[in-house]
């Protein structure tokens, strides 16, 4: 992240946004593909729009680019009301799912294509087509035509088209999705890179949370047409707002219950699960007696095999099942009721040691501070 | 592979003699020395020579691809964008009977489109020649570019022309430079075949036609009805090889486009 993002200006009034979506609607004939969005993207932001496909993510990606018309309310960059702008007026590049690379063309005419429409003098032009070609590194394949790349050169040449530009604002849909597991990873942090080095805010839009986590300043999370939660990675993950957000970025335990007041160790859930007393620190902000919700990360939970000596924030069951990762290992533990509850424990011994195997007994325990409690 | 047998087989070869020995006869008669049509009296191109000497058929010749390409460039432009506006906008409202009139003319008899042109070209009292034909012409070939147009567009990639107007260019722009030639091959095809189509009109161009406007199909029928002569099997020869030529070159750009978009979906 650059300097001026490190001092996260969405928490600093005097912080002017460089994109504000103000109460943006659009709808398709009937159906409400973005209810009344309201949203403000600082400069030099890495942004991140998180959600399920058909949550709207992508269509209000399109509306940034101007493909679709706003229906109600109103878009400005920089101060500028863009909204009426058509798409190929707008300082906004976008980067296609597809790369949607002009089969045509050389990659060196691909991506001084956009230069060009600029009317900008040739020598102009070629030097940022070479200067973008070295920043993808892909200077020895100016001549090459698309159809002769790779998938993950492919998706280098679209960024470096997209780039050329120099634009205000850069889009990218689903930019990493159709490059496997290795390649996405690595790309993610030159993706990283290139924003820190060219200042550019990027907007990004993706279903794959961990790549959201991973290259995000901040991540939108969306659902139904709607803004659910607007925060840090870490703070989604540690803190989702609700029970949707928490399923749906990383693995979470959800224990339901009756909330039963605060005490000197903090909010007091009565476990559907347990029967039991469980804790968290975080204020509920509840009225006695109503349906609430823990949530806690299978990484914050602790297995073992020999009871607690406290007897708070303990469950009991039995290892129904393994999965063995490598560096660490994940235990799916059945509680009495059926319920079935994940732990992940770090394999800092080699697995022969700790002895924990499937059937076993096993009580799982966790810090208060580290469960969320969850009101819907 | 499977093999055929042997009724497969017979039946192939007498389903393709019936079709192509009287073309072979035809163009083999066309070399023929004798002045009788149906004896052969030794190898000769005397007939050729002859054709050119032919002022009627030369002018003939001349009108037809005066009007083929005239029309054909015009159906192409015109069902260039009836294609596009079939693929690119959606579901518009009376969609069904748009393409419903644009396919028309492609089941609608030649006599019924010739004889209400016809009909029409006397309602407006527009003096029959060259300008009818082609009209007529551009009518009922435009459907056939199209065909071939919205087939191409509808494997085409619309964010293709998405990113060129992202990245500052006009609309107007980012069909010449982008959609345009990538659609290339298609719209040429479309071209070869509307403008063979409009070299062997006979029907239409019969009931469309004026003083000075008789196509080469519309001279050699009225030739044939004087009797079969030599100059009629060369001239026929050429209009036979014309048009296998176009529509060969149709059906290799048609092929060479199609490898390309494997190509490209491969990658």
């Amino acid at each position: 992240m650059s300097e001026n993002i490190k001092v996260s200006p969405w928490l600093d009034s005097s912080h002017k946004p460089y994109i504000e979506i103000q109460n943006v609607t659009k709808r398709f004939g009937e159906f409400t593909a973005i209810d009344n969005l309201t949203l403000d993207i600082y400069k030099n932001e890495f942004f991140s729009l998180l959600g399920p496909s058909g949550c709207g993510k992508t269509t209000l990606l399109r509306m940034l680019a101007g493909f679709e018309k706003i229906t109600d309310g109103k878009i400005l960059l920089d101060g500028e009301d863009i909204s009426e702008i058509p798409p190929h007026l707008r300082p906004i590049n976008m980067m296609f799912q597809s790369y949607a690379l002009f089969p045509h063309m050389t990659v060196e005419k691909n991506i001084a294509f956009g230069l060009k429409q600029d009317n900008l003098p040739a020598n102009e032009i070629n030097q940022r087509v070479e200067e973008m070609l070295e920043l993808v590194e892909l200077t020895d394949f100016a001549n090459r035509k698309p159809n002769q790349l790779s998938g993950g050169q492919s998706q280098r040449v679209a960024l470096a088209r997209s780039l050329a530009k120099r634009p205000k604002l850069l889009l990218l849909d689903e930019p990493l999705g159709a490059l496997d597991k290795r390649l996405r990873e690595q790309t993610q942090f030159e993706l990283m890179d290139i924003q820190e080095k060219l200042e550019v805010t990027f907007v990004i839009v993706t279903h794959d949370q961990e790549e959201a986590m991973t290259v995000s300043s901040r991540i939108g999370v969306m659902d139904s047409g709607n803004l659910v939660q607007v925060a840090t990675p870490a703070e989604i993950y540690e803190a989702p707002i609700n029970k949707d957000v928490a399923d749906f970025i990383g693995d979470v335990n959800i224990l339901k219950g009756i909330y039963k007041g605060q005490n000197e160790i903090g909010t007091q859930l009565l476990s559907e699960d347990s029967n039991s007393i469980v804790f968290a620190t975080q204020d509920a902000g509840a009225s006695v007696e109503d349906e609430m919700w823990f949530a806690i990360r299978p990484e914050k939970l602790e297995i073992s095999r020999t009871k607690p000596s406290h007897n708070h924030n303990i469950l009991k069951g039995k290892i129904e099942d393994i999965a063995y990762g490598g560096s660490f290992s994940t235990y799916h533990v059945k509680l009495d009721n059926g319920k079935i509850l994940k732990a992940i424990r770090a394999n800092r011994e080699r697995t022969k040691e700790h002895h924990l195997t499937w059937d076993d007994e096993v009580y799982l325990q966790w810090a208060a501070h580290s469960a969320v409690v969850l009101l819907s | 592979m499977k093999r055929f047998g042997a009724f497969n087989i017979f039946s192939l070869i007498v389903g393709f003699s019936f079709l192509y020995i009287p073309i072979i006869l035809l163009i083999l008669f066309s070399f023929n020395e004798s002045r009788l049509v149906t004896v052969w009296g030794g190898f000769s191109t005397k007939w050729y020579g002859e054709l050119l000497q032919n002022q009627g058929i030369k002018d003939a010749a001349w009108v037809t691809i005066k009007v083929a390409f005239v029309s054909s460039t015009m159906a192409t432009i015109l069902g260039t964008i009836a294609g596009l506006v079939m693929t690119r906008f959606g579901n518009f409202k009376g969609r069904t009977l748009f393409s419903g009139m644009i396919y028309a003319p492609m089941v609608m008899p030649e006599v019924i489109i010739g004889l209400s042109t016809l009909l029409m070209f006397v309602a407006l009292a527009i003096d029959r020649g060259i300008f009818t034909v082609t009209l007529a012409h551009i009518t009922f070939s435009m459907c056939y570019v199209a065909v071939v147009v919205q087939s191409r567009m509808s494997s085409y990639d619309d964010s293709l022309t998405e990113a060129a107007l992202d990245l500052g260019c006009t609309p107007f722009r980012t069909f010449m430079l982008i959609t345009l030639p990538i659609i290339l091959p298609a719209v040429v095809s479309g071209w070869l075949l509307s403008f063979t189509l409009s070299l062997d009109d006979l029907v239409i161009a019969s009931f469309t036609s004026g003083p000075g406007s008789t196509t080469l199909p519309m001279k050699i029928y009225s030739m044939v009805r004087l009797g079969v002569t030599p100059e009629i099997n060369a001239v026929s020869t050429i209009l036979v090889g014309v048009v296998t030529l176009g529509v060969i070159a149709a059906s290799l750009i048609g092929r060479r486009q199609k490898q390309q978009i494997l190509k490209t979906q491969h990658t």
